[in-house]
Parts: C-alpha cells; structure tokens; sequence
C-alpha cells in the first residue's frame, strides 16, 4: 500500500512537471482515486459515501508517513515536491470527499460529461505507460467511478461558492490570512515549489497559501510526536493491509495488476504480516463454505421395516473393530473387555447388584408372606404361632428369594402335614 | 430516631404483605393444581414445580471406567499386554510381532479345538453360566427341510447349503417368506456366491519374518485383504441373480442386497442396471444402496466430471425418495471424490456442509478422505498447507468413536501430510488430537501404530533440537514404538546437527536392543560419526568402550544372523576411535584385523597411528607398523619409513630392518 502510493505520488509529480494542464489536479485526483478503488475494488460496491471514507483514511495515513519522509536531513527539491502534491492531492480530495456526498444522488445524471472528460483523462497520462496499465487493470466498477469523479471536480473549480463546497472554501481564506503571517519561517526551496505547484490550480493564490500552510503544520509537529507516529506507523499499515487482503487477492483480479501491486522487497514481508493478521480475522473457514443444496434439512427418513442387523451392518461393525486398536492398555481395561464379554462378574454399580432374577418382583412379595400361610395351616395354636415367627424371619431375610422363601414355607407345610397325628395326640 | 426507623420498617411490613397478598392471589390458581408442593413452600417462594431428576443409570463398566482413566501410560514399562512374562518381554520389533502373533495363534487354536470337538468342551463350571466359552455349534441341526432349517444355515452363513436348501424347499412346493428370501439374498450376495473361509481353520500363512519398515509403500498388512477381493467376482448369473429372478414381488431389501453384492463384487454397470430396475417398479431404494451406487460411480464413468455429475445426479434421487443420507453416504461420496482430480478439491466442502446442515458429524474418515484430496502423495505441496490447519482447527480436543472403518487411516494420513510439509506444529497437534478421549484406539492396528510413531519421530528428528528429540525418544521408546534402522539413523543425524556426538554410546546400546546391531549401514554410520571429530577425555574414553562394543558385534557370529563384515572405513574408523582414547593395544589389534580380512588402510590412519605410537615412544611397535605397511605395498610406505627414522631412537637392528624396507618399496617401484 505504502509502495503504492509512493509510486503514485511519482508518477503524479511526472505528470505535475509534464502537462501544465488547469485540469490537472482533477486528474491527479482520478487516478488517486481509481487507484484507491483498485484497493477497496469490492468496496465500490457499497454506496461512494462509505468508500470515500476509507478512501480518505487511506490517504490519511499516507500523508503521516510522507511527513517522515519529508523531514529527513537530506530534505531535498524532489522530496519537498513529493510533499506539495501530496498536500495538494489532499486538499482536492478532501473537496471530493465533501462534494461527494452531496453528489452521490447525481450520480446518474452525469454521465453526459464523460466522452470529453475520458479524452482529458488519456492526454494527461499519455506519458505514463505504467498507470495505463494500472488503470487498464481495473475492475469495471472503476472505470464508473472515474466516468463521475471527473464531472464534479471541474464544476467545484468552477463554481467554487457551491454549497457543498463553502465550508472549504472558508478553510481556504482562513488559511491564506495565516499563510502569509508565517511564510518566511519555511524554507525557500519549498516555498519556491509550492508556489509552482500552486500556480498550475485555478485558485493560485488561494491554494498556495493552503499549502504552506499544510507544510507549516507538519514542520510544526514536535519530533517526540513524530516518533510516536513512527510507531504507530506499523500499526497503520498492517490495518490498510488486512483490508486489501479481506476484500481483495480474490481470483477476480487480473494477475497482471497483483505483479504490479507487489513488486519489490515488500512483497514477502506483506505476505508474512497479511498471513498472521489473516489467521485472527478471518474467522472463516472452508468448513462453513456454501451446501450443495440437495437436502433439505429435517426430512423424515420412511421407517423401513428392519429384521434387526443385517449380515451387511454386522460386517460394517466387523470392518470398524478389526481397523482399530482394540488391545487392552491396562488391566482395568482388560477387565472391562471381559465385562462385555460377559466372561467377568460386574462391578457393583448400585445396591441390586446381583439381583438380575429379583429385579421384576416386587419388594411386598418379600415381605408379606401371610398369604402362604392361610390354606393348610391351623388357623390358631402353637403351629401358627410358630410359623408366623417363620414368615417375619423370612420377611427380614435377605438372602434368599422369594421362591426360596416359599420352598420354605413349603417344608413346613409337609413337615407338619406329615405330624398331623403326633400334633393330634398332643391335643394341638 | 427510633420512631422513624419503627414507621419505615412498619410501611415496610406494610409494603410487603400487600406484596405478599397481590402474590398469593396470583398463585392461587396454581396452588389448585400443584397443591402439595405449594403448601411444602413457604407462599413466597415461586411456584415453580419441583423438577425430580431423572435416574442416573450406570453402564455396567462404569467402575472399571473410571478406575481405568486413573491408569496413565508409563513409558518406562512395556505395552500391557507384552506384560505376562517378563522373560518373553520382546525388545526388538520382530519380537513383537512375533509374540504377538503367537498370543493371537494361540487363541485361535484353542478357539479350532474348541469348535471342532465341542463333545469334550460340554462341561460348564461358570456360575452363571457363560455363553461366550463355550463351544460354538458348527453344525446344523434341524435336518428335515424347513423354512426354519433354512433360517439355521443362513444364521451359520452355510453358503452352499442354504441355496441347496432354498431349491429343495422350491420344488417341494412350500413357499418362502420374502423376509427370509431377502436374507438368503443377503447372505449371497455378501459372500459372492461362495462359502465364506472358516474362521478358525489353521491358514496356511506365509510368515513375513522380515522386520516392519516404514516406508508406507509396504501395505503387507492389506495385502491379503485385496487378493480376496480380486479373487472373488461377481458371476454372471449366479445363484443371487437367479434367486432374484424367481422372485414375484421384489421389494426394496431385495434390491438393495442385489446391488451392494454387484458392487461389492466389481460388477458396477450391473448394479445400475438392476437400480434401473427398481426405479422402474416405482420401488424406492434405501440408504445402503445409495451407497454402494455411489461407491461405484467412479468406476463406470470415465471423465472427472461426468464421475461427479453421476454422484450429484444420485444424491438429487435420494432426495427425492426421501431417503436420509447417513455418514456413510458422505464419507462415500468424499472417497468418490478422490477419484475425481481437481473437482475434488472445490466439490469436497460443499459436500461437507451438506452434510453438516443435515447434522451428520464427519467423521475422521471424512477428514482422512478430505486430505488425501487435497495431498496426493508424491504431488508437490503448494500453498495447501492451511488445509490441514483448517482440519485440525475443526477436530483439535475432540473424542471421536469409531464409525467408518476408513477412520483409522485418520491419523496416518495427517502425519504424511506433517512429515512432507515438515510442519511440526501441525503434527504436534495431530499427537495432541490422540490422546484426546478415546481416539488412540482409531490409531489402528500395530502396523499403522508403527507407521505413524515412525513418520512423527522421523519429523522430530528433522525439525526439532535434540533435546526434544530425545524427551520424546525415552517417552516413545521402546514402550509403544520400535523404530526402525532407517529411523535410528534420523537420529544419529539429528544428534550430528546438534553436536551432540557424545551420547553416541547410550544410543548404540538401544540400537543393540534393538536389534539393529547387525545393520551394516547404521553401524558404520555409527562409527564415520564416531571417528570424525577429536572430543575430550571422558567422551572419547566412552566411545572407546563403544567401539569396542560394537567390535563384539562384528566378531560375533551369532546363528543364523546376519554377520556384519568389515570394510576398510569401518575399520579405520574404528582403530582412529580407539586411537584417540589412546587404547594403542586395541588399535594394534584392529590393525591386524586389516590383514585379516584383506582391507587396505589408509594413509591418514597409518600416520595417526605412528604419532599415537610416538608419544607413548615404543619403538619395536614403530618398526612393526612400518614392516606391516611394507606387506600392503602401500605407496606411502618410504614417507613413513623417512618419519620413523627422523622421529624415533632406533637401534642399528631396527635401522637395518627400516633401510631393508626402503630397499624393498623402492625395488618394488
């Protein structure tokens, strides 16, 4: 992003020095901006206002880090001119960026300027076969963008006491009454070149004094802050670098315009911090790509009439045993093989433990056995009593099943039968 | 003060009983209704019902579960199973497989005696009674021709009698229910018209003695499973077909058995011809014979596209009918997509989240399949990498059960993919993925265990610093893993690049372990290593005892082993070893052993040799080396002959003796 535009503000200081053309700052301003569409290509996509946003932050940025350029000792004619257009480009954009918004609902009424101003656009840059190329790469989206960008910014020159354009305009003035307060603490050289560059705007005076006063401001900006801008200057880039990876790098892009985009050593260390930052904010993976929509989800499977497994499902289930590692890792393991296997006793897991031919009777049938006793016992006498003692003590036992407990009732019921006499005779 | 404080609290009680009254007219409604548990709560209180939570019942392994996740491996001891007999304990690979081999022959064996004279096995101790050891019956027993007899020989999967059974059943005129001819049909078509080899009769193997290597090209472990698919096919007009054909009303299951058989068979063109078939007796089929349709799709079709055209074209049917696709269907139609070149790649997830938005879970199978789609093996990997990130992002900390038998291929796959983009954080995370709830049981079996120990510790070795190295090496070796003398040389180099030379000796006794003490080339790597670079004192004095060590080896001929032979640089490098401990009586030893076995020294050596024998200032040995230098007729006999005469004090014997040699080299010139 960064080489970008550094590429951009050449080849628009090239064009500055080449065509004194009156127009020219609108066209820098186009190619400014149809390079910041190529950038935020999908973003055309969304309604100009939101992208002229972006697209200012872009530049933004852009003009910080020219100010580290800028002041470095070896200050020099180029870099100072550097720094001119980048101003003047910032002041014209700033004007787009507030026309825009109001011009945005004009939009399809404009389209009429465009034959004249395309010619314009191609004279200006006929010198200029790499941003030919550049523009030739871009997406469709762009070329109508550029059909508008142009249309308004002549108007704004020419009526400049148009609505949307009075709040800058009064900047203007303002900083003309300033300019010429302050213009001898600038340097001459600069001083030389803003003017020249001033001279080729159609408000000269105006203008030069806006950029003056632009540099003023920079030269203004204490080192410490500076510094810290320095810092923050990674921090800048890699945002501008995520969003041109999120919204682009897409396979809709000509090949050509990625070579261009990343030419030079730049390009690995781009790919390293995109790859990283990419990691965290791209949350999307290929696994919540689209469907192929045959399905639809929560359709009811038609019952089919199964006979339990077939010869098939009981393969299935062999295949899936025998590919994976069934060995034991340790005794516990192995004994819980053997619990499956029916071939070890379970571990107890509750209190019916053990109890698997108990576990359908009821626990009243354990405890109430009165109703065995009543056919072939006396209903009274020591018999009785004693069997009662029995059945409470069967009634208690929890040892022996409920069968077991009749069988035992049983017995006695023999035992007595057969000492009926001897029962007898003892008068029972 | 106090009176304020006894209004507010008063307008407080106030407050809250009309709260309280407003609340109780509210609930009363309820309170009707659900009036135990109202009148048990105080009236403030909401009126929520008591939710009773449900039984919390226990499988019956619950205890021995909970008591087995206590039990972590132990590194230091061998695999539970090798565990019996300390004594047979195996510490070399083909010890292991060896043993258990025989552990699983013997099993087997008892299972054959078991089986074949199930009369003398009829005694039941078990109290309860326990089915599973007792003699299963090989035998029909219902002999008269029954539909119940038929059901008996299909459940004993009796092929040919169960055919013969059906016929006789036909022509005696007594019908056949559908269920059981469908399950006739089953039993046929699984089997391919043929009786399934026993189980439990002795095959007559061909042992692979050899050891286990890794290249991943050895697939003797599938080996015999793809024979007995080629040596089955599907017969024209076989018993299934006709079968089939006397079928009046062919239902679904009918079909469907039909069709996986066909499939299962090789016969693809067929199946769709019979699924024709079904279509056009307004039938409609079932999930299993999507599956086998899909299966088969690739091989009818010729062209990538018309294969996925195919597939899409039966998933649309199956939509259609109504038929709910099952993880199968999806691990199927990403296995066909394998076969499906580069469509594979932009079709694979899709295919995914189709089946995501029917709540079928993948399984490894299917993130095995995805990756095999995305690296072929031999391909060149470029910029696929993340592929694997995004696999292992969707599975990390997960537990997977075993549902394809194609998920055990999960975790070999993977780490192929690590090992060729040498990406250590990714196989890192695949061994995480392991030990993640049950999922080393999808590791497979012992053959694929070693494969993918292999491939991680081979990757280890490349990428990581030889601490890590061998943190993982005690951890991995030799309690789950073997390694190989190819992957033991991995380690030799990783201890190389880290200059870690002086651990050589510990090394050497693992590899004599296990059992690579005979491989030439891992020993002579071994000693190059050794012989290459001068340490200090201690470390050369263990090495010396190493390579005296590793001598033993080669002396020793065991029986029937391989016998290590010497060549020119084993011996010189193990004489300049033992050189530099300054063990001259061993390396004089070792010299004779060149004569011995007709190898030539080297210059180098016979030099290093003679300074070693000049600082201890033996001059009779001096003298020797020069008259056993003369007897190789080396070139460089005169120098040495100049270097003694100069450097040592020699007696006028030894002067003649020294001048009688030069007389001879030169003549010999």
């Amino acid at each position: 992003m960064y080489r970008r535009l550094l590429i951009n503000i050449y080849q628009v200081r090239n064009g500055l020095i080449h065509t004194q053309n009156t127009r020219l700052p609108s066209t820098k301003c186009k190619e400014r901006e149809s390079l910041a569409s190529a950038i935020w290509a999908p973003c055309t996509a969304r309604p100009l206002g939101t992208s002229s946003i972006f697209f200012n932050e872009n530049k933004e940025s852009s003009t910080s880090q020219l100010e580290d350029k800028g002041k470095k000792p070896e200050e020099n004619e180029a870099n100072a001119e550097i720094n001119t257009a980048e101003q003047k480009k910032t002041e014209v954009n700033e004007g787009t960026k507030k026309s825009n918004a109001a011009l945005t609902s004009q939009l399809e009424t404009e389209p009429v300027v465009k034959p004249e101003d395309s010619n314009q656009v191609e004279k200006s840059k006929s010198g200029k076969e790499n941003l030919l190329e550049l523009l030739g790469a871009m997406k469709v989206e762009v070329t109508t963008v550029r059909k508008i960008r142009p249309s308004k910014t002549p108007r704004m020159s020419e009526r400049p006491d148009q609505e949307p354009m009075e709040s800058a305009h009064s900047m203007f003035q303002h900083a003309a009454a300033e300019g010429s307060q302050q213009h001898g603490t600038l340097n001459p050289a600069l001083a030389a070149a803003v003017s020249a560059a001033a001279s080729t705007l159609p408000n000269k005076h105006q203008a030069e004094s806006e950029l003056l006063k632009q540099l003023r401001k920079h030269e203004a900006v204490p080192d410490t802050k500076r510094r810290a801008d320095g810092q923050n200057l990674g921090h800048i880039i890699a945002d501008m670098k995520v969003g041109r990876r999120a919204n682009g790098r897409s396979n809709a892009r000509p090949t050509s315009q990625i070579r261009f985009d990343d030419d030079g050593k730049g390009y690995t260390q781009d790919r390293g911090i995109i790859g990283e930052l990419d990691g965290v904010r791209r949350r999307k993976s290929p696994f919540t790509s689209k469907r192929l929509n045959i399905f639809t989800a929560g359709v009811e499977q038609d019952a089919l009439s199964h006979l339990g497994p077939t010869l098939w499902d009981i393969d299935l289930a062999n295949q899936i045993v025998q590919t994976t590692n069934q060995m034991p890792r340790n005794g516990f393991e192995e004994m819980i093989q053997w619990t499956k296997e029916g071939k070890l006793w379970q571990y107890p897991i509750n209190n019916e433990a053990g109890l698997e031919e108990e576990a359908s009777v009821p626990f009243h049938e354990h405890v109430f056995l009165e109703k065995h006793l009543d056919e072939s016992f006396p209903r009274q006498g020591p018999v009785r009593h004693f069997m009662e003692l029995v059945i409470t003590g069967l009634a208690k036992n929890h040892h022996l099943t409920v069968q077991q407990k009749k069988e035992h009732i049983d017995w006695f019921r023999d035992y007595f039968q057969q000492k009926d006499d001897v029962l007898k005779e003892a008068e029972a | 003060m106090a009176s304020s404080c006894s209004q507010a609290l008063r307008h407080h009680v106030c407050k809250s009983n009309r709260i309280l009254r407003v609340y109780l007219q509210k609930s009363w409604p309820n309170r009707s209704f659900v009036l135990s548990s109202a009148a048990d709560q105080p009236a403030v209180s909401s009126p929520e019902e008591i939710v009773i939570p449900r039984k919390k019942t226990w499988s019956k392994e619950a205890v021995l579960q909970a008591l087995a996740s206590t039990v972590n491996r132990d590194p230091t001891a061998s695999d539970y199973r090798l565990q019996d007999d300390p004594y047979l304990t195996p510490k070399t690979s083909s010890e292991f497989k060896l043993f258990s081999l025989s552990q699983e022959s013997g099993k087997n064996a008892a299972k054959y005696f078991i089986n074949t004279y199930p009369k003398y096995f009829q005694k039941d101790y078990a109290q309860p009674h326990i089915p599973c050891l007792m003699p299963e019956t090989l035998e029909a027993q219902i002999e008269e021709v029954s539909e119940a007899a038929l059901i008996e020989r299909i459940q004993m999967r009796k092929v040919k009698a169960a055919v013969d059974l059906y016929d006789q059943l036909l022509q005696a005129g007594t019908s056949v229910s559908l269920d059981v001819t469908n399950q006739l049909l089953d039993l046929i078509c699984f089997y391919g018209d043929s009786d399934p080899a026993q189980e439990n009769v002795p095959e007559q193997r061909n042992e692979e003695t050899e050891d286990i290597q890794d290249e991943p090209q050895a697939k003797k472990g599938r080996a015999p499973k793809a024979n007995d698919l080629l040596k089955a096919t599907w017969k024209e007009n076989n018993n299934a077909e006709r079968i089939f054909a006397l079928l009046s009303e062919p239902n679904p299951h009918s079909y469907s058995a039909l069709i996986r058989g066909m499939v299962k068979y090789g016969a693809y063109s067929k199946a769709f011809s019979i699924y024709t078939d079904l279509l056009n007796n307004r039938l409609k089929a079932d999930v299993h014979t999507f599956n086998a349709l899909i299966t088969a799709a690739p091989e009818v079709k010729e062209k990538y596209n018309e294969k996925w055209e195919l597939i899409v074209d039966l998933l649309k049917q199956m939509a259609e009918q109504k038929v709910k696709p099952n993880l199968l269907t999806l691990n199927t139609v990403l296995k066909a997509l394998r076969r499906c070149g580069t469509l594979g790649k932009s079709q694979a997830f899709p295919v995914i989240s189709e089946m995501k938005a029917l709540s079928i879970e993948p399984s490894l199978a299917s993130y095995n399949h995805l990756l095999a789609i995305f690296y072929k093996p031999g391909a060149p990997i470029q910029g696929q990498t993340d592929i694997l990130q995004e696999v292992m992002n969707e599975v990390s900390g997960k537990s997977f059960t075993p549902q394809d038998p194609d998920d055990a291929q999960f975790f070999i796959t993977a780490l192929r993919i690590c090992l060729d983009t040498k990406d250590m954080e990714q196989a890192y995370r695949v061994h995480e993925l392991l030990g993640v709830g049950e999922n080393w049981r999808l590791l497979g079996n012992d053959f694929q265990q070693n494969i993918y120990h292999a491939r991680f510790f081979s990757l280890l070795c490349m990428m990581e610093n030889i601490d890590v190295v061998l943190k993982w090496y005690r951890d991995l070796v030799p309690s789950v893993y073997y390694p190989s003398s190819n992957v033991m040389r991995d380690l030799l180099q990783a201890l190389d690049t880290d200059n870690r030379l002086d651990l050589i000796p510990q090394i050497w006794k693992d590899i004599k372990q296990l059992g690579h003490g005979n491989r030439q080339k891992l020993v002579e790597e071994l000693l190059t290593l050794m012989a290459r670079e001068k340490h200090n004192q201690e470390v050369q004095e263990s090495l010396a005892e190493c390579a005296l060590d590793i001598k033993k080896m080669y002396d020793a001929g065991d029986r029937g082993k391989v016998m290590l032979s010497w060549t020119a640089t084993s011996l010189s490098d193990l004489t300049s070893v033992l050189l530099a401990a300054q063990r001259r009586q061993d390396a004089w030893e070792m010299l004779k052993l060149f004569k011995a076995h007709n190898r030539v020294p080297s210059e180098e050596l016979l030099n290093k040799f003679l300074t070693c024998i000049k600082d201890s200032g033996d001059v009779d040995q001096a003298v020797e080396l020069v008259q056993i230098t003369a007897g190789f007729c080396l070139p460089e006999t005169p120098k040495l002959i100049q270097r003694v005469q100069q450097e040592f004090e020699l007696s006028e014997q030894q002067k003649n003796i020294l001048s009688d040699l030069e007389l001879q080299t030169f003549n010999s010139d």
